[in-house]
């Protein structure tokens, strides 16, 4: 080994706290990265490759019933590559230990051979056989989970009014419910939404539609245009009662893992950028200002003939030491927790396998990006250190000029000890280094705003979604829109205190050539239940003509209020309304649209319908509330809201508050690591002179006043900047989680700000105190034997 | 003052047959332009010979330290011409400088300038690691009576010990100039004796030209020949008969 090489090794040894503070750095901004990236590639990819093994189709439609020789005619379609018909319908289920009511959507499984399209992948058990045995069925993994469902046990169903049980030939996946969530809802409720496949003889009898199918699925030819595809298909179904084909983007599981993709993107891109650029900076202005330290040994090592280079090269093998450290513990780093996240999302979103995949690109990029920060910021030092003449280089620094600081020459100085005023002339005689430092502390600061603006946005959603708009208890929905009689019969349902109406009508809504399809809702001016809330938040007055509609939703269509948009209804008789949008509400999930009930069905022309009913039970009549919505036939669907916000609490809020956590812990090392370094850094430029102080009869505790006077005044300055720097970088990465079915509020609470300020002072006291400690160790003598 | 040249007596090498390692004709250095400039070297003839031992004496401010760097290769003339062994140093490019310091010159410093992660023998090995035909870092330690104390950290060793480790560290390379930039400036006279001591002897066994800047004029009989700065020029020139023994002087 060369003696450089020695010296590096000592060197290193020397300043190990900082340098692992360096690499830790380094290496929290190079996990984030390598964490997040591969698990956006892991999901992206098992997404693809399920959707291509197991032949997802583009093309989706919904109609009452068509004879099965249609299918034929869709199938001549051109660009139509491959069709599956067959029958979904939707049931109530009757689930042992479960007490209120489930949604079953069955599909039929074909007479002959293997379905074409949305191919299911079968996790245990097997298909129900059809042709030898009845009451048989494969249920959805997500459902199965959430109730501990295992092949073999058994399920009620109700089948066109008959009561059925069925055995659990297997648990499968499908390609069509990554997300198993029911349709028009944003959220998943795995307890009582599921999706099941039976054999389609025995299913279609049971409705009486033998011979003919009201689902269909389609895949493209290459080159073919899905919107022509969907014309067709529209034209060749229209007499059967279709309600519009849609392709991918309409398809609510595709939207869902989209979109859950998407946000993943928007919280694991910007902020753990941010988060590489403020490690890269530390990297950088630490290891430039070490080498500054030894601009003394440099101009030596030059004035005894060592060339530029191979100064230079020493410097760099110094760097590389820590880069190589950071990248290592990095990408270790990275692997494991995205391991982790993958794990979590497996059981979230439902694919055949889910495994780590590690993003070479990203772990290379970013791996350049660190060690490329380190080594400018060594070049910088090293030149600026071979530029002076070594004999100039090797004095002692000229004594800086100081001069009475700002505050000072205002006449604030009696108020000042000597020791704060000494304080406030250093911060003053290097402007750049005190601002470097102030920086990288406010940067501290700020990268610990954000993780914890993610929790609390989250924890407004649920608060705004679940207390604010949405006050019943559950949600009751008739398996055919019906009359006000109806109302009055859920108000005399057991333990029921209130009940509100709601009409619920799918429709695609257009302006210009923005589409959206979503379920329109009519609801009473001024419900007490579902209300309609804008920003403010307030609740808005449904008036007797005119939509309101979601700020999301009016953005996408690119319109305001005041402007018209047209309203096709997909149910019944098809219809197209131009209405105005007369106000603008607030939601964080979904997109939404609202009318008053009776304005609505006025347009419908139906006279006085609805589909269902908001209400309110008393907690002490639960059970019998349950018991007979289960008994009510005409009862689809109940959705509780509790279990919503638990869905929503362990789907999106975990995954999002899994992030969370990991992101504090890295922003906390890293708050950690800049302000130690920076005070570590601060004590060895300033080993000399805090020496003379001392020998000149300061007392320790004097000396040490002037130091941490130092840190205390620059972190005074650079919390506020922090805060706001880190309010910034909030607004700018929620503003990415904006969804068409997941949206972020930026929240920012004191909470949050007070616990940054909190790390902050933390880390500065124990730096303070570490630094003092050390300032206790300084030899005088030696300190100031090189001085004179 | 005497200023012709005239015998010497050993154990110099004689002038006539010494070889002429610098020839200095009106050089000056200027830092800075316009109405900042700050006239360092005002225009300096010299010439130094193999084997001597010159001692720069002058005030703070004078540009001794100036000179210095310039026969050192540490700094470019602004003007005049800067001969080592016929070779124009002006002209010389960094590496070729580089090239130029590392087998011709050793450097002994006022602040010592060791590597404090070093010992004293690794110090010395560092610089014998890069040039041609170098002592053994043990060999040139025991020149400067240092031979017991090699494996001691800078941290671990006295001020006229460090300095005595740097002198080894400038001479293991055998230069044939060496420049010492107050040498003896941080050390107490005992100490700076026995350093003083160490340079003469490396100057009198290997007969490298040997440069001492001080401002301490008692030191200037140790000499052959003595020039004392002013301002940027040389306002003395004087060449001792006899250089005194170090242990005579008494500062």
């Amino acid at each position: 080994m060369s003696l450089l090489d020695r010296k590096l090794l000592r060197d290193l040894r020397a300043l190990k706290s900082q340098a692992i503070a360096v690499a830790l750095v380094m290496a929290c901004g190079l996990a984030m990265m390598i964490m997040t990236r591969s698990l956006i590639l892991s999901l992206e990819q098992t997404r693809d490759t399920y959707y291509e093994e197991h032949r997802f189709a583009e093309v989706f439609a919904r109609l009452k019933r068509a004879p099965n020789a249609v299918r034929d005619e869709l199938a001549a379609i051109p660009g139509v590559a491959a069709v599956q018909t067959g029958i979904a319908i939707q049931v109530t289920l009757d689930v042992p230990g479960l007490p209120e009511p489930a949604v079953g959507l069955i599909n039929s499984l074909p007479e002959r051979g293997e379905l074409v399209l949305n191919r299911l992948y079968l996790r245990t058990g097997k298909l129900p056989a059809g042709r030898t045995t009845t009451h048989e069925i494969a249920v959805g993994e997500a459902f199965a989970a959430a109730h501990g469902l295992k092949p073999g046990d058994t399920i009620s169903a109700v089948l066109n009014g008959a009561k059925e049980t069925f055995r659990l030939s297997g648990i499968v996946l499908s390609p069509e419910f990554v997300f198993e969530a029911p349709p028009n809802a944003a959220l998943p409720d795995n307890k009582t939404y599921g999706v099941f496949w039976m054999p389609y003889k025995e299913l279609a009898t049971a409705f009486q539609m033998y011979g003919a199918f009201n689902s269909v699925a389609v895949t493209l030819a290459p080159g073919a245009s899905e919107r022509d595809v969907i014309a067709a298909i529209d034209r060749v179904l229209a007499p059967y009662g279709a309600r519009g084909a849609y392709g991918r983007i309409d398809h609510p599981s595709h939207r869902r893992v989209d979109d859950e993709i998407r946000v993943l993107q928007g919280l694991s891109v910007a902020f753990p950028l941010v988060f590489l650029s403020v490690a890269a900076f530390m990297t950088n202005s630490v290891m430039s200002r070490q080498i500054a330290l030894q601009r003394e040994q440099i101009a030596m090592l030059k004035a005894c003939g060592f060339s530029n280079r191979q100064v230079g090269a020493h410097y760099f093998k110094f760097s590389l030491a820590i880069v190589v450290a950071g990248v290592g513990l990095g990408t270790l780093g990275g692997i494991g927790l995205g391991t982790r996240l993958v794990g979590m999302y497996h059981l979230f979103f439902r694919f055949p396998q889910l495994e780590f995949l590690l993003d070479q690109r990203v772990l290379v990029a970013a791996s350049v990006v660190s060690a490329l920060a380190a080594f400018i910021g060594v070049a910088g030092a090293v030149r600026r250190a071979v530029r002076l003449p070594p004999a100039e280089a090797m004095r002692p620094e000229a004594p800086a000029r100081y001069q009475p600081a700002i505050v000072e020459r205002l006449g604030l100085s009696r108020w000042f000890s000597a020791s704060f005023r000494m304080a406030l002339r250093n911060i003053q005689r290097r402007p750049v280094r005190s601002g470097l430092t102030c920086l990288a502390l406010a940067l501290a600061t700020a990268i610990l705003i954000v993780p914890n603006s993610f929790r609390d946005g989250v924890a407004y959603v649920i608060d705004f979604q679940w207390d604010i708009v949405q006050r019943q208890t559950v949600t009751l929905s008739l398996v055919e829109p019906g009359p006000p009689r109806a109302l009055a019969d859920f108000r005399h349902m057991p333990g029921v205190v209130w009940a509100e109406p709601f009409r619920y009508v799918p429709v695609e809504l257009r302006a210009g050539p923005v589409v959206r399809r979503l379920a329109l809702q009519g609801l009473p001016a001024q419900g007490t239940l579902n209300r309609v809330i804008d920003a403010r938040p307030q609740q808005l007055v449904l008036p007797d003509r005119g939509i309101i509609v979601s700020a999301k939703l009016a953005s996408i269509l690119q319109v305001r209020p005041g402007d018209e948009i047209v309203a096709r209804v997909l149910e019944g008789r098809e219809r197209e309304l131009r209405v105005p949008i007369i106000g603008l509400a607030e939601d964080f999930a979904g997109m939404a649209a609202y009318m008053e009930i009776r304005a609505l069905n006025r347009l419908l022309l139906e006279g006085d319908r609805i589909s269902g009913a908001h209400v309110v039970v008393d907690k002490a009549h639960w059970p019998a509330f349950l018991a007979a919505v289960k008994e009510t036939p005409r009862i689809a669907g109940c959705v509780i809201k509790d279990s919503l916000r638990d869905g929503f609490r362990k789907t999106t809020a975990e995954s999002i508050g899994l992030l969370q956590k990991i992101y504090m812990m890295f922003a906390t090392i890293v708050a950690f690591g800049i302000i130690y370094n920076s005070a570590r850094i601060s004590l060895s430029e300033r080993a000399r002179e805090l020496a003379t102080l001392r020998v000149l009869g300061f007392s320790r505790g004097e000396v040490g006043a002037v130091l941490v006077g130092e840190l205390v005044l620059l972190t005074l300055v650079a919390l506020p900047l922090g805060l706001l720097l880190g309010s910034g970088f909030a607004r700018g990465i929620i503003s990415t989680v904006n969804t068409e079915t997941v949206r972020l509020p930026l929240v920012l609470t004191s909470a949050n700000y007070a616990f940054a300020v909190l790390v902050v002072a933390l880390a500065s006291a124990f730096s303070a105190l570490f630094a003092a400690r050390k300032l206790a160790d300084i030899d005088l003598v030696s300190a100031l034997k090189a001085l004179d | 003052m005497p200023s012709k040249d005239s015998q010497h007596s050993s154990p110099a090498p004689s002038r006539a047959a010494a070889e002429t390692l610098f020839h200095v004709r009106d050089l000056a250095r200027i830092y800075g332009d316009g109405s900042a400039a700050v006239t360092a070297l005002a225009g300096i003839d010299l010439d130094l010979l193999a084997g001597e031992l010159i001692v720069l004496l002058g005030a703070s401010g004078s540009g001794k330290s100036t000179l210095l760097n310039q026969l050192g290769g540490l700094d470019s003339p602004t003007r005049g011409t800067l001969l080592y062994r016929g070779a124009n140093l002006a002209e010389f490019d960094e590496d070729e400088l580089t090239v130029f310091r590392r087998d011709a010159v050793g450097f002994v410093f006022q602040a010592y300038n060791l590597i404090p992660s070093l010992t004293a023998r690794e110090n010395v090995a560092l610089i014998t690691e890069i040039c041609h035909d170098p002592m053994a870092p043990e060999e040139a330690l025991a020149l400067v009576d240092l031979a017991d104390r090699m494996d001691h950290f800078p941290a671990q060793l006295s001020g006229g010990e460090q300095q005595r480790v740097a002198i080894a560290r400038a001479i293991a390379k055998r230069p044939e100039v060496l420049l010492c930039d107050e040498p003896t400036g941080a050390l107490d006279v005992h100490t700076g004796i026995t350093v003083l001591e160490a340079i003469e002897r490396i100057n009198r066994e290997i007969g490298t030209l040997a440069v001492i800047i001080t401002h301490n004029a008692i030191l200037a009989d140790m000499a052959d020949r003595v020039f004392t700065l002013s301002d940027g020029r040389i306002v003395n020139r004087r060449e001792n008969r006899q250089r005194a023994a170090i242990r005579s002087l008494a500062w």
